[in-house]
């Protein structure tokens, strides 16, 4: 049964006096004496005296003040939110609708609840430092909504230097760029992502620290939060640390300003403590059940993510968030010794070169995709390329030197093996799989992208399996460069050059992706070798416009293929249903090979008519080579 | 200073370019120059001309000026396509009206009496939807801008034989139509050169007719497909009895029913589902440059006469603008029959020197009530 007050005053603005007759006419027996504001602050003692409940609406500022009067005189308070205080509202979970708020006010089972302090100022439900755009945004708010105010708070974000300093003497240095100290408020991404680990009995302070480390980092960030917004995060994201203390110094590298309850107040150095069990509030019933049987906890430092050491040296002197992040030293350390050892010759990467080359060679005359895909996984291309990109992304030339030299002995060992073996064939078909690798387009160039950057990826991260990505890369690789070698032992340049064109473009495609790739990890923070990327560059620009006109042709070459299954000709009376056409290019000439249905002999002067129709029809010198069916 | 340097050249090379995809604009000469159109704007085939002349209108808006600068002035003249008042037409036009040539978008019928005369008055007609073959014979002025009914013909004979592999069909005639009659035959002839069978050739004539009775008649000989080259009407109706009879043959029609049917009788399409017929264009087919542009400037559905409508008048500029004087009606016929590989909306036209059409011819067929592209015979 619920319990009521038997008296209250009621402590009001001239903008709450209107409540006066709603509360003194209250059904729950209590006499509500009331007192306004100004009144009060004249005479504290006088008008306090006595009191053991206070009801107040008004403004913040004068629910601190009676706040305030409460931890010096014990009395316990009842709050009338206005119609502007949704914080208010929400943190403490107090009804919207004014009779509830009132019966709430006045019951008799006030929460004991610990008060911060920050600057010696009441901070009600949350203070922030500096910029923090990450974190403050309102978290009530829908998706598309907090995504433009993430972006909005997101321009000219900068990390500044912090110093913390814990109650228990725990000093952390670190750069942000802003932080919020946090009372059990509901309403921000910051208080979902630390929801699980605060209470209003807990006596301590709450601080989440923004520190995106670069416009990637964020937007990682800001997709995570979108995507689980309505979970509670027990993990912390990756630029957001926590410390959780009874009382934390917050020193800034310059002065800022520090803002309580959404209002400028102080500005840093902050010191924000907590005195625990201060006030007994009136609390709505679902808050006051959480609150319940939460005990005092340990201090909580959870600053991981946050930069530290060399990191924190880099940031500082940034003007502002780059857009990539910086990799771990660790990762950078291993990662680079691999790249060493990788751009090294050796017999293994030599004897694999041979041995995949004659594999794919094989599997070329046999026209067995599965031999091939045998030779892709023998092949151990990836590594000097890879290696490549890191040389001249960073201007290593020692690194891209010995890349170069490893790749080109690997592309000497594969022509080379591929031409000797087929100048030892007797036979030297061309199967539909070396002609796959005839006609390279900029969509050849789209699985080269996609290689580099897989490449590149896994190469970063020891616990993935760089197999997977080498045999993605050989795909690209070994398949037209043994078709090339085969041109030079047919001694037939247009095969050859077809061939090493898609070499090329995939060589290069990879280089680029896996560079970028390595530049967005944060291995390096800008691009050194700008002269060696932008030769790279030059050379996927060149490629790219025969690839284009490749790819244009390929387009045109479908469609015409396509249309022609609706295509007829009445030659010389003679109908002839075209079931099947394949436009082909060799030696610059258009070969169009048909497959058709007539019922009468043909003789030389319908095919020569019917060369006639489509040279009209289709404007275009086409070599002719007919198949046909007779209707029986 | 340099990166001024380089954008300006950017600038001046775009600007060139595109200066290059420019044509050159057309100065206004003052002349004029008078094009004649026969057709029927009225009666019952009011559509074949007002649809043609829909066509005609928006080439023209593309294109109102020769090439010399002169503007082009339509005379029209509604013949009901009646075949008196063709001729009649034909003689306003040329004799008064001093028209530099003529198009015409009235049936085989009235251009074949306009064809009796043609030579007299000397002035070039350009037929675009009468198909009869004998249109161009006996005279040297009325070119042929449609295939013609011999083409149309055989194409059907063959489709029918060589793609549906059918071997007995049904020919249903208008005797009172000479285009019906000679497609009819003609169709009739190629089937059986072909190996197949003409179970019926029957004649239906007008509204009086007994339906029923042809539909009985025909059907007792148990064709394989039924070959209708008469009226959308005439078709819905034997259709529609012949599916009281629970009788659903193949059928197949010729030229520009079906776009009577998808513009007059659209409620009754559906009842058409699987109706193949011959025609000069398809919807579904791919356009020309030219068929794009004609396309977006023209606001509604065309109809297949009003394509032929904006290939005939391009046809005809065309041919006006290679003479130095476009007046020159002599000048402008040799034009004419000497069109070689024009690009129309959907594919090339050329006009040999006896008068006839080489272009290529759709097979399509009604589906779920719209009309369904099939095949393209050249």
């Amino acid at each position: 049964m619920t319990n009521y007050v038997s008296s209250a005053l009621f402590v009001y603005t001239p903008d709450t006096k209107a409540l006066i007759q709603r509360l003194q006419a209250n059904s729950f027996g209590t006499a509500v004496t009331p007192v306004a504001i100004d009144d009060l602050l004249q005479n504290p003692q006088e008008r306090l005296a006595g009191a053991d409940h206070v009801v107040v609406a008004g403004t913040l500022d004068v629910i601190k003040q009676v706040l305030q009067f409460a931890r010096e005189h014990a009395f316990s308070v009842g709050i009338l939110p206005g119609e502007t205080q949704k914080d208010l509202v929400r943190s403490y979970d107090l009804p919207r609708n004014l009779d509830a708020a009132v019966e709430l006010a006045l019951r008799r089972d006030a929460q004991v609840m610990d008060l911060i302090l920050c600057n010696e100022q009441i901070l009600l439900f949350k203070g922030a430092v500096g910029r923090v755009p990450l974190i403050d945004t309102p978290g009530a708010v829908n998706r598309p909504a907090m995504l433009v105010s993430a972006f909005k708070k997101f321009f000219g974000l900068k990390l500044l230097g912090f110093d913390l300093i814990t109650a228990g003497g725990r000093r952390i240095e670190t750069a942000a760029c802003g932080c919020m100290i946090l009372q059990h408020h509901v309403g921000s991404l910051a208080s979902r992502l630390i929801s699980h680990d605060s209470s209003l009995t807990d006596g301590m302070v709450s601080l989440v620290v923004a520190a995106p480390r670069s416009v990637v980092a964020y937007l990682r960030f800001l997709t995570r939060i979108l995507f689980t917004l309505s979970a509670k995060h027990k993990r912390l994201p990756a630029a957001i640390g926590y410390v959780r203390s009874a009382r934390i110094e917050i020193t800034s590298e310059t002065e800022l300003d520090v803002f309580i309850d959404g209002r400028r107040a102080t500005h840093t150095p902050l010191v924000c403590r907590t005195l625990p069990g201060a006030v007994r509030i009136n609390i709505g019933p679902d808050l006051k059940e959480k609150s319940k049987g939460v005990r005092h906890s340990a201090e909580r430092i959870d600053v991981d993510h946050l930069p530290k050491g060399k990191e924190l040296l880099k940031a500082r002197k940034q003007q502002k968030v780059p857009f990539f992040s910086y990799a771990s030293e660790e990762r950078f350390r291993d990662l680079f010794t691999a790249l060493r050892e990788d751009a090294r010759i050796n017999g293994a990467y030599l004897v694999l070169m041979v041995l995949s080359t004659l594999l794919a060679t094989v599997g070329l005359y046999l026209n067995s995709a599965s031999v091939v895909i045998g030779a892709m996984l023998l092949a151990p291309l990836m590594a000097p390329i890879v290696s490549l990109a890191m040389g001249l992304l960073r201007s290593d030339g020692m690194l891209a030197r010995n890349s170069i030299l490893k790749i080109m002995a690997g592309m000497a060992i594969a022509l080379g093996a591929a031409a000797l073996v087929t100048l030892l064939f007797a036979d030297k078909p061309v199967t539909p799989e070396m002609e796959a690798r005839l006609n390279p387009t900029l969509l050849d160039l789209g699985v080269a992208i996609t290689a580099g950057v897989a490449g590149a990826y896994t190469k970063s991260f020891k616990e993935i399996l760089q197999s997977l990505a080498g045999v993605a890369i050989a795909v690209a690789l070994v398949p037209p460069l043994a078709v090339a070698g085969i041109g030079i032992g047919r001694g037939d340049l247009h095969f050859f050059s077809q061939a090493f064109l898609l070499f090329s473009t995939n060589l290069v495609g990879i280089i680029l992706a896996s560079a970028f790739t390595f530049r967005v990890l944060g291995y390096s923070p800008v691009i050194r070798g700008k002269r060696g990327i932008a030769t790279v560059a030059l050379f996927l620009a060149l490629i790219a416009v025969p690839l284009s006109l490749s790819y244009d042709r390929i387009v045109q070459k479908r469609i015409i293929e396509k249309s022609w299954k609706k295509e007829r000709f009445l030659v010389n009376g003679k109908y002839l249903i075209i079931q099947r056409a394949r436009l082909s290019r060799r030696g610059g000439k258009e070969l169009i090979f048909m497959d058709i249905l007539a019922r009468d002999a043909l003789t030389r002067d319908d095919l020569m008519k019917f060369k006639q129709k489509i040279q009209t029809n289709f404007n275009r010198k086409l070599v002719l080579r007919v198949r046909t069916t007779y209707i029986p | 200073m340099q990166r001024f340097i380089h954008i300006t050249l950017f600038m001046v090379a775009v600007i060139g370019l595109a200066a290059c995809d420019q044509k050159p604009v057309v100065q206004p000469s003052g002349r004029t120059v008078k094009i004649g159109i026969v057709a029927p704007f009225t009666g019952t085939d009011r559509a074949k001309g007002n649809e043609g002349l829909k066509g005609i209108h928006t080439a023209m808006q593309l294109m109102p000026y020769l090439q010399n600068g002169d503007a082009i002035k339509l005379v029209l003249e509604d013949d009901g396509n009646d075949s008196v008042r063709s001729v009649k037409a034909l003689k306003k036009l040329a004799a008064t009206d001093k028209v530099s040539a003529i198009l015409t978008l009235s049936s085989s019928g009235p251009v074949l009496k306009m064809a009796d005369v043609a030579d007299d008055y000397k002035t070039p007609i350009l037929a675009l939807l009468a198909t009869h073959p004998d249109i161009t014979r006996n005279n040297h002025f009325i070119s042929q801008f449609p295939f013609d009914d011999d083409f149309q013909g055989t194409v059907a004979a063959q489709y029918v034989r060589d793609e549906l592999l059918m071997d007995r069909a049904a020919v249903v005639i208008n005797p009172e139509s000479a285009h019906s009659r000679h497609l009819g035959a003609k169709f009739a002839q190629e089937f059986q050169t072909l190996g197949g069978r003409t179970t019926n050739m029957v004649s239906l004539s007008g509204d009086t007719d007994d339906y029923e009775s042809v539909v009985k008649r025909v059907r007792r000989k148990n064709p394989e497909l039924v070959y209708l080259p008469i009226r959308a009407k005439a078709v819905i109706r034997l259709v529609q009895i012949a599916g009281k009879m629970d009788w659903h043959p193949q059928a197949m029609v010729g030229d520009g029913l079906l776009s009577t049917v998808l513009t007059k009788y659209r409620k009754e399409a559906r009842l058409l589902d699987g109706l193949l017929a011959s025609d000069f264009y398809a919807h579904q087919a791919p356009l020309s440059a030219y068929g794009k542009r004609l396309k977006s400037a023209y606001k509604g559905n065309a109809t297949t006469y009003t394509a032929l409508g904006m290939e005939g008048y391009a046809l005809l500029v065309n041919a006006l603008n290679r003479c130095r004087d476009p007046a020159d009606r002599a000048c402008i016929n040799r034009m004419i029959r000497s069109t070689r590989n024009f690009t129309g909306l959907m594919g090339r036209i050329s006009i040999e020197s006896d008068g006839k059409a080489r272009r290529p011819l759709f097979v399509n067929a009604i589906h779920d009530g719209h009309m369904k592209y099939v095949v393209k015979v050249y």
